[in-house]
């Protein structure tokens, strides 16, 4: 079996691959977040006392960028089975 | 004819804002619990009342010009038009567009209310205070109208606009054949700008404005089969388009027995089943249960597509029913007519 030897590659992949997990969460939430926002709006344009509701439930989407911060943290700072690959 | 289209459409994202504002606004209609209790009430204790509820800003404006059953009158016309322009304002894209579509009816009524006023000889302020702008027309331009000489100016004033071609048809006489062209117009244009697109949005509105063809056209054959007039005189007065036309021209003339046997197993029957008989006194009262079957329609689509312009139109029906209960009951108490009978008019859903 080819093993990649070269640490910065490994690393660098890693890298990417963090930034992908929290950056699609975050682009996802988003998605999810712009509707609810602006039905948010919409009912505290004439419900005011509705604001402190209506912010929980957009904030709701937002639980789903933790998912993703935890696997970049997981995959840059705990993740280490290529630790044994690349040590020299 | 140029075909509108549609200036972009498909996406239900659109829609949030203002189905989050409608829904918001629908909690603050006057509940049905409450038209039972204003039959109880006097004029100015309803007032004040309507002073606690959305009506608030227009009667305290009126208020010192007018009193009694005219405030409350004016009142709620003047709320319903400022509500209609409000949500007109607010929203954007294709929800806009399709609400202006179905506020063209308060143009229409608008357009009605010029020509009797001028038929009957009213005065221009007389005419100016039952207008509601909540359509395309601006109130400048009605009033403007109201203060021509003749039915004849107004027709000229609308040449070369859609309603040219149905206006052609007064002849001098009565209105009846006008208004009917007038009711069909509407429809006509509301299906040319919103059917030929391959809206979503549009398609919904349709549905329910085919529904809504239907129940008018069932009112009518209600109408007219009770008074047993001629087939050719009924089909000439259903407005085309529903989705049920066929099958309700060709009850068009029936004996009224076989007419309400054949309409046994319609969406509708249920909700008339039980005052429907061959011995119905007024037909009225059908119409207020057929009335409060549309808007059950409207939010019952609504929740298939919640976000669409469905919910919109939701409110806008029981907003318009609303001002119409409020009114029948203070006409009705103001003209004596007792408790049962304001009560079978009242629609609700």
């Amino acid at each position: 079996m080819a093993v990649v030897a070269d640490a910065g590659v490994l690393y660098g992949l890693l890298a990417v691959g963090a930034g992908l997990a929290t950056g699609l969460a975050g682009i996802g939430a988003g998605v999810g977040e712009q509707g609810i926002g602006a039905a948010v709006v919409g009912v505290v344009a004439e419900e005011p006392g509705f604001l402190g509701k209506g912010l929980f439930l957009m904030l709701l989407p937002e639980t789903l960028i933790i998912f993703g911060l935890a696997v970049s943290l997981i995959l840059m700072f705990a993740w280490t089975p290529f630790a044994a690959i690349v040590t020299p | 004819m140029p075909v509108l289209r549609l200036p972009k459409f498909g996406y239900p994202v659109k829609y949030a804002y203002i189905t989050g504002r409608v829904r918001a606004m629908k909690t603050k209609l006057v509940p049905a619990e409450m038209y039972a209790r204003m039959m109880g009430m006097d004029m100015s204790e309803i007032a004040r009342y309507l002073e606690e509820t959305q009506y608030k800003d227009e009667i305290d404006a009126l208020s010192k010009d007018y009193s009694g059953v005219e405030l409350i009158e004016h009142a709620t016309f003047a709320n319903l038009a400022k509500t209609f322009r409000k949500l007109e304002r607010v929203s954007i894209d294709e929800p806009s567009f399709l609400i202006l579509e179905y506020l063209r009816r308060w143009d229409v009524w608008n357009i009605k209310t010029l020509l009797r006023g001028k038929f009957y000889g009213a005065a221009d302020t007389e005419i100016t205070k039952y207008l509601v702008p909540a359509g395309e027309l601006s109130p400048e331009f009605l009033e403007e109208l109201a203060k021509k000489d003749s039915i004849t100016d107004i027709i000229s004033a609308f040449d070369g606009t859609d309603y040219s071609s149905a206006l052609a048809q007064y002849d001098g006489k009565n209105l009846a054949s006008l208004e009917n062209a007038l009711d069909k117009l509407y429809y006509f244009r509301m299906e040319r700008a919103v059917g030929g697109t391959l809206s979503v949005g549009g398609g919904l509105l349709l549905k329910y404005v085919r529904r809504e063809i239907d129940i008018r056209n069932l009112i009518t054959l209600f109408r007219m089969n009770k008074a047993g007039v001629d087939a050719a005189v009924i089909q000439e007065n259903l407005i085309p388009g529903g989705k049920l036309h066929e099958e309700l021209s060709r009850m068009a003339g029936q004996p009224f027995g076989e007419f309400l046997r054949g309409l046994e197993g319609y969406p509708f029957w249920s909700s008339i089943s039980d005052i429907a008989s061959v011995d119905l006194d007024a037909v009225s009262r059908i119409e207020a249960r057929l009335r409060a079957y549309l808007i059950r329609y409207a939010w019952a689509l609504s929740n298939y597509h919640p976000l669409s312009i469905l919910p919109v139109l939701g409110y806008m029906v029981s907003k318009e029913t609303e001002v119409s209960n409020i009114r029948k009951i203070v006409r009705g108490k103001e003209a004596g007519l007792p408790a049962e009978l304001i009560e079978e008019q009242v629609v609700v859903a």
